[in-house]
């Protein structure tokens, strides 16, 4: 299949692995996939800490689950990435660790107490729970078919992130003041979510014209605020002066995009942002230390046989 | 004395303290050993493992949380017990406290191997407790252990396959065969409530007692023992490792109590990475100034 094809077929669901696609259309997919599945690990690895400091058995509970969700969506992402032929997960996990591996912005930045946890996951889980319920609807038949489980559970994590919220902002006068202090510190990350303006962005073209990508950044930012205001400023929260958000006639929203700072978001989507380069060297470290055990098993005999065994 | 448990308010002072002591070293067990299993979320050395050790933990968690339910029958809630007691009054054995050293999946997987034996064994011993909502939970509990057995079991025997994985283990198992131990030890009643004064070492063995006597489990503790080393120390010595115990030795019971390590979390003594561990994991509620813990779940039926 050439690209026109591509193009005039493109639709949801289009192409599967038994379609000789071309090879932009596979570097594409890989790497829209490829940045998703990092996402989910490194966003687990950013929550993992706030299992132990969850305040009560059951958010402990919540937490352990969630984060083995993300783990389990990683899983399920790398291998519809890896279905396109372009990288295998071993490629793709270690470039992850040495820094090549892109992610999202909002995990590159570290989190230290437990009123941030809505931050992520109410606020940075609600915004990927827009972006993946169109992702439903793209071509690549495996990352769609993922995205029916991962939409799935990310609704169980958005509903807990705001259980979470609400019982802080219904909370003592100092939970209420740090989380609205956090929330000013993510505020702006959580809007950049949605990456820069259409026009500046590298490969949205591309992705939208063989269908890939079914919604613009803009609309998804936009649908994400006329959204999430209303409910930020529900729980109590109060939404910072910068950037600027102004509202239109109908009462939906609109950010002021130069308010916003896109040389650290530049900065962060190169891996070269420090807090969140240290992310990923302790990612790494805890990788490398486990390493001994991929040898032995290697070595002891399963060589070539990929058959899960009782023990994965 | 069996069915004397139906009801929670007519319990003796004897009873209470039985219920309390057996309560506490169960719910302790598992609720540290889950905390310290999700030390492997997002580290373990597969996607695969790292799932599998997730699962472990919840499933520990959810038992913890149906042996502290039953607490609350004698005025006990999570609050009380997990997140306002004095780390000095947990009843759980050294061998579910010890971090894992970073990267040492050995230590993972046996410890898993070890404890879920164990585990097995006593809830075997559960399964006719007069008291019935202990015996009607031990049902659920069993069927998971069962899973994490097979789990360990089947890691033990590929990394044993491996020279290296072979000698990782071996030093885990010398590091963790003493604390191994500890899980039959007698339990000190803890201080709960307000029966501040109670906590007395010499008392263990005889509330131990209490709890066989009445019929709270039906094993006593050597007999747990016993069982367990005929289970753990054949398999391991298949696998090509050296269990520090002669079982045809003249003594073997006073070579095993040799063995034991001077804090046994039993007997209110731990390690000091307990009490680093409690820190952080009390830290949210601490510094937010909780007084309550939020449920999320229902509570346990039966």
């Amino acid at each position: 299949m050439n690209l026109e094809t591509v193009r005039a077929r493109a639709g949801p669901r289009a192409f599967s692995p038994a379609d000789d696609l071309p090879e932009e259309y596979r570097e594409a997919a890989t790497r829209m996939i490829e940045f998703h599945a990092n996402s989910e690990i490194m966003g687990a690895y950013l929550e993992r800490p706030f299992i132990r400091q969850a305040p009560s058995i059951d958010r402990k509970l919540a937490y352990s689950a969630k984060v083995q969700d993300e783990i389990g969506h990683g899983q399920l992402l790398y291998r519809a990435a890896e279905s396109l032929g372009v990288k295998s997960r071993e490629e793709m996990l270690e470039d992850l660790a040495n820094g090549d591996g892109k992610f999202l912005n909002c995990f590159h930045y570290p989190m230290e107490s437990w009123v941030e946890t809505p931050m992520i996951a109410f606020f940075v889980d609600g915004a990927a729970m827009r972006r993946q319920a169109t992702l439903r609807r793209t071509s690549w038949e495996p990352y769609a078919h993922a995205m029916d489980k991962v939409c799935f559970e990310e609704g169980f994590h958005v509903k807990h992130g705001e259980d979470i919220l609400r019982e802080l902002m219904t909370g003592s006068r100092k939970e209420r003041r740090l989380t609205q202090e956090a929330f000013e510190t993510w505020w702006p990350r959580i809007i950049q979510f949605f990456g820069p303006t259409d026009d500046r962005s590298t490969h949205h073209d591309f992705a939208v014209s063989v269908g890939l990508k079914q919604r613009s950044n803009d609309e998804l930012r936009n649908a994400f605020l006329d959204q999430y205001i209303p409910k930020a400023r529900n729980y109590g929260l109060e939404i910072p002066d910068e950037p600027r958000i102004r509202e239109r006639e109908d009462g939906t929203y609109e950010v002021e995009e130069g308010d916003l700072d896109w040389d650290e978001f530049f900065t962060v989507a190169k891996n070269e942002y420090e807090p969140g380069r240290e992310q990923i060297r302790g990612r790494r470290t805890a990788q490398e230390a486990v390493q001994w055990v991929r040898e032995a098993i290697e070595r002891d005999g399963a060589a070539g046989s990929h058959a899960p065994r009782a023990a994965d | 004395m069996a069915g004397s448990f139906e009801a929670s308010d007519g319990l003796s002072s004897r009873e209470r303290r039985a219920l309390e002591t057996l309560l506490t070293r169960l719910g302790d067990d598992e609720f540290v050993l889950a905390e310290r299993y999700t030390e492997w979320q997002v580290r373990a050395p597969s996607l695969e493992s790292d799932l599998a050790l997730a699962n472990n933990a919840q499933d520990e968690l959810g038992h913890a949380r149906l042996w502290y339910d039953v607490l609350a029958d004698v005025g006990l809630d999570e609050r009380a017990l997990a997140y306002e007691r004095d780390p000095a009054d947990f009843r759980h054995g050294t061998l579910v406290e010890l971090p894992f050293e970073t990267g040492d999946w050995a230590d993972a997987v046996l410890r898993s191997y070890l404890y879920d034996v164990a585990e097995d064994l006593r809830l075997e011993a559960l399964t006719a407790s007069s008291h019935p909502k202990i015996a009607d939970r031990v049902g659920k509990i069993r069927s998971e252990e069962k899973y994490h057995r097979e789990h360990a079991r089947s890691w033990l025997e590929r990394l044993a396959e491996d020279d290296d994985g072979r000698g990782r283990l071996q030093d885990a198992l010398d590091r963790l065969f003493p604390h191994a131990l500890t899980l039959f030890e007698p339990a000190v009643p803890p201080r709960l409530g307000a029966k501040a004064s109670e906590n007395d070492v010499a008392k263990a063995a005889a509330v131990d007692a209490d709890v066989v006597d009445l019929g709270l489990r039906t094993a006593t503790l050597e007999e747990l023992r016993s069982e367990w080393l005929s289970i753990v120390v054949p398999f391991l010595e298949s696998l090509d490792l050296a269990v520090a115990v002669d079982r045809d030795a003249e003594n073997p019971e006073a070579d095993l109590d040799a063995l034991l390590p001077d804090a046994r979390g039993r007997d209110g003594a731990h390690t000091e990475a307990w009490f680093d561990l409690h820190d952080e994991l009390t830290r949210t509620y601490r510094e937010l100034g909780r007084t309550e813990t939020t449920t999320i779940m229902e509570a346990p039926d039966g």
